[in-house]
């Protein structure tokens, strides 16, 4: 190969591979500074495509994280004011089954027919119920209260469904159709006449307390009442099982982001231990570099030849 | 016959001069032993013609030849022309390495991926807001914010391709500058190279041989091989013609350069400096064209400059698109990026959009953050990925080139570098040659001395 070897070779290969030794030496300080291998695209394109891809799907499942969340506290919003709602229901039945005996005098009756007046607001009051300033029971005019108290029983809402994305293409309803049971009372006040849902049926039987007509009290309004009752536990039954997908889907997307995360970790984060020891070994290997290029540039065949050549 | 008398006298003179132009010689090599393109230079020495004596044997009656010195022919510098072409052609593939993997670096380097302040991050934000927008109770906080990321999305195009565009300009600023008629590097180069063409003339018509202008002349071809390809041919004057670029390459090949860049004592600078001429030679020039031809506007850096504006344009036009068609009311919802807007010098949240309280429906809103994840940003990844992949090979092939660079430059130093250890050892040599042929001059000079005493005496 090279037969002589030059002064100036000598100096340019210490000095090359000093350089060298450096130039590796800084890729892995950066390597274990930063805590990733790949700090720009060149380091490893295709694992940069991989972590620009995972952290879109980490962005992604954070979204749906969130609206499952989001999809949970409406549940949840809904389960409270259902089960008051039905316990208000449960409370009328009794009533009416009590006026409906035909022992209570009238002004026993016209006190129930208070209580079932309250009720109704009551139940109006929770099917206004809102969560994080949205009305769950009105559709998606969220920003609507969907009864007003009072005698009037019209609904405000409507009946479009509000979904949330939960997975890609996977969209859940988490509106309940609570008016849909309810109703909108009355068609003419103190007139029986109307949708014959819920309200309709309490408005009946507050006007059959009063009246002491109870027969009707026993006859159609119970049956009426038992009904309703009955579409409630219905839509308590598929909130319910809204409430049970958004739990799995909690749990699916948890376990998504891990092992996103877990890929993102491998793809672009250095292994502390292996980066470690590189750099000791590359520490080393520059010690090595300048000790020997220390000496070998300073000798020549000067230092041998003392005051003979001089 | 006899011998003349003062013959050893001569011959012994003729060793003093041949030890002291060899230890001269050294004390150049020595001087220059640091000096970059410098070769190492050495005395050639032959017998003189010797001194024919006939009949010297009184007894045969046979003549002889009588030696009558050492004669300094000439001082040479010892140089391979092979490995010279050879470094030049590596040198100027080293150099276009070199600016390949530094431009595609800066272009890298605006990307800023993968880190959260990158595109990529930014486009996942704002989907992100979309997503918000879509479940929130209070829509006129979520407008703002999806506002808000829609400029950081446009800005950061905006800033991208403001960086490759002033890219484009440094690339084509440095292509003009070094390819400058009268004060670029190729004409500083090339006139130089013409000066010592002349000189080197002149002297080698006065029978001299020119070390030291040829060592500068190399020197400079050397300088000029960085620009372009090079390719050097010798004229019997001791001139020498260099092609330039395309030329040059062509020249290797056995084309006729009819205007070589330097051409004895004149430079053809217009004819070689061209586009055409550069356009695809190896070099920085080439390289600088292969990453952007202001003529014609093409290069890696307009492609990536192409891709960014299809990632503007795919998210205008879907983002836009996905509000429009997820419009069920008929109500003509704004449209979320300025229409006008598809470049990623140009791309622009609408700017009627501020003014609305809650411009959107939450299916307009879900439909946007659908995108997420879709042609735009699948497009922007690949961007990222080519761009890194540019960056990577260019700087595998600049490490490469530049190894090789080195292992030429090793061996052409072992052919005329200089080392100290070998000239020390030829300066004892020399000066023990010197001491010897002073010795012989005085014992010559003793004979005689004895020889005259004797006479005299």
């Amino acid at each position: 190969m090279i037969g002589r070897i030059t002064n100036q070779m000598a100096a340019q290969t210490t000095l090359s591979g000093i350089e060298s030794a450096l130039d590796r030496l800084d890729t892995t300080q950066q390597e274990l500074s930063t805590g990733k291998q790949i700090n720009q695209p060149s380091d490893n394109p295709s694992g940069t495509a991989l972590t620009l891809q995972l952290n879109n799907d980490l962005a992604n499942l954070s979204s749906y994280n969130s609206n499952v969340t989001d999809g949970t506290g409406w549940t949840q919003a809904q389960t409270g004011a259902l089960s008051d709602v039905t316990n208000a229901v449960q409370r009328i039945q009794e009533l009416v089954t009590e006026a409906a005996n035909g022992t209570q005098s009238q002004a026993d009756m016209s006190a129930s027919a208070d209580e079932v007046n309250q009720l109704i607001d009551e139940i109006k009051q929770d099917a206004n119920t809102q969560y994080n300033g949205q009305y769950v029971f009105s559709g998606s005019a969220t920003t609507t209260a969907p009864y007003q108290s009072g005698s009037s029983d019209s609904y405000a809402g409507n009946t479009n469904a509000v979904t949330r994305e939960i997975g890609p293409n996977t969209s859940l309803t988490v509106s309940a159709n609570l008016s849909g049971v309810l109703g909108t009372g009355q068609t003419v006040a103190g007139q029986p006449a109307g949708d014959g849902l819920l309200l309709n049926t309490l408005r009946n039987i507050s006007d059959d307390m009063q009246s002491g007509n109870s027969s009707a009290l026993g006859s159609t309004d119970l049956t009426n009442l038992s009904s309703g009752l009955n579409s409630l536990l219905g839509l308590s039954a598929t909130v319910g099982s809204t409430t049970d997908r958004l739990q799995m889907a909690s749990s699916r997307i948890a376990s998504l982001q891990n092992s996103a995360s877990d890929s993102l970790s491998n793809t672009q984060d250095a292994d502390m231990a292996q980066t470690e020891i590189n750099f000791s070994t590359q520490q080393a290997a520059l010690t090595a570099a300048l000790q020997a290029g220390a000496s070998i540039v300073q000798e020549s065949l000067m230092n041998f030849l003392g005051s003979t050549s001089g | 016959m006899t011998i003349p008398t003062y013959m050893g006298l001569q011959t012994a003179l003729s060793g003093l001069e041949a030890a002291q132009a060899a230890i001269d010689t050294t004390g150049q090599n020595i001087a220059n032993a640091s000096t970059p393109g410098y070769s190492r230079q050495q005395v050639n020495l032959t017998e003189r013609s010797p001194l024919t004596i006939p009949a010297l044997s009184s007894y045969t009656g046979q003549g002889s030849q009588l030696g009558a010195g050492v004669d300094i022919t000439s001082i040479t510098r010892i140089r391979d022309t092979f490995l010279d072409s050879q470094y030049r052609s590596q040198n100027s593939q080293t150099s276009a390495d070199n600016t390949n993997a530094q431009i595609l670096g800066q272009a890298q380097a605006s990307l800023n991926e993968p880190t959260s302040s990158g595109l990529s991050s930014v486009l996942d934000t704002f989907f992100q807001g979309f997503n918000t927008y879509s479940t929130a109770s209070n829509q006129d906080g979520s407008t703002q914010t999806i506002i808000g990321d829609g400029q950081a999305v446009a800005d950061s195009l905006n800033t991208l391709s403001g960086q490759i565009t002033t890219l484009q300009s440094q690339v084509t600023q440095q292509y003009d500058t070094l390819t400058d008629p009268t004060s670029g590097a190729v004409a500083s180069d090339a006139n130089s190279i013409a000066q010592l063409n002349v000189q080197i003339a002149q002297a080698q018509s006065a029978g001299l041989n020119a070390n030291d202008l040829e060592d500068q002349r190399d020197n400079a071809i050397d300088d000029l091989s960085q620009y372009s390809n090079v390719y050097v041919s010798t004229q019997s004057n001791g001139m020498v013609n260099v092609s330039f670029g395309n030329a040059a390459s062509a020249a290797q090949n056995g084309t006729t350069d009819a205007t070589p860049l330097v051409d004895g004592g004149t430079v053809n600078l217009s004819q070689n400096l061209s586009d055409s001429n550069l356009s695809g030679s190896s070099g920085t020039l080439g390289s600088l064209l292969g990453l952007y031809d202001s003529t014609t506007g093409t290069g890696t850096l307009s492609n990536y400059l192409t891709t960014l504006n299809g990632v503007a344009n795919q998210l205008v036009t879907t983002v836009n698109g996905a509000i429009s068609s997820a419009d069920s009311q008929g109500a003509t919802a704004p449209a979320f990026f300025d229409p006008s807007g598809t470049t990623a010098a140009t791309i622009a949240v609408n700017p009627s959009l501020s003014s609305t309280s809650t411009p959107y429906t939450a299916a307009e809103a879900s439909a946007v953050n659908a995108l997420s994840g879709g042609s735009a940003e699948q497009t922007y990844q690949a961007f990222v990925t080519q761009v890194g992949g540019d960056v990577q090979s260019a700087q595998n092939s600049q490490s490469t080139s530049q190894s090789l660079l080195t292992a030429i430059g090793n061996q052409r130093q072992s052919v005329s570098g200089v080392s100290l250890d070998e000239e020390m050892t030829n300066l004892i040599q020399f000066q023990q040659a010197y001491q010897a042929s002073a010795r012989v001059e005085s014992t010559i000079n003793d004979t005689f001395t004895s020889l005259l005493s004797m006479v005299s005496g």
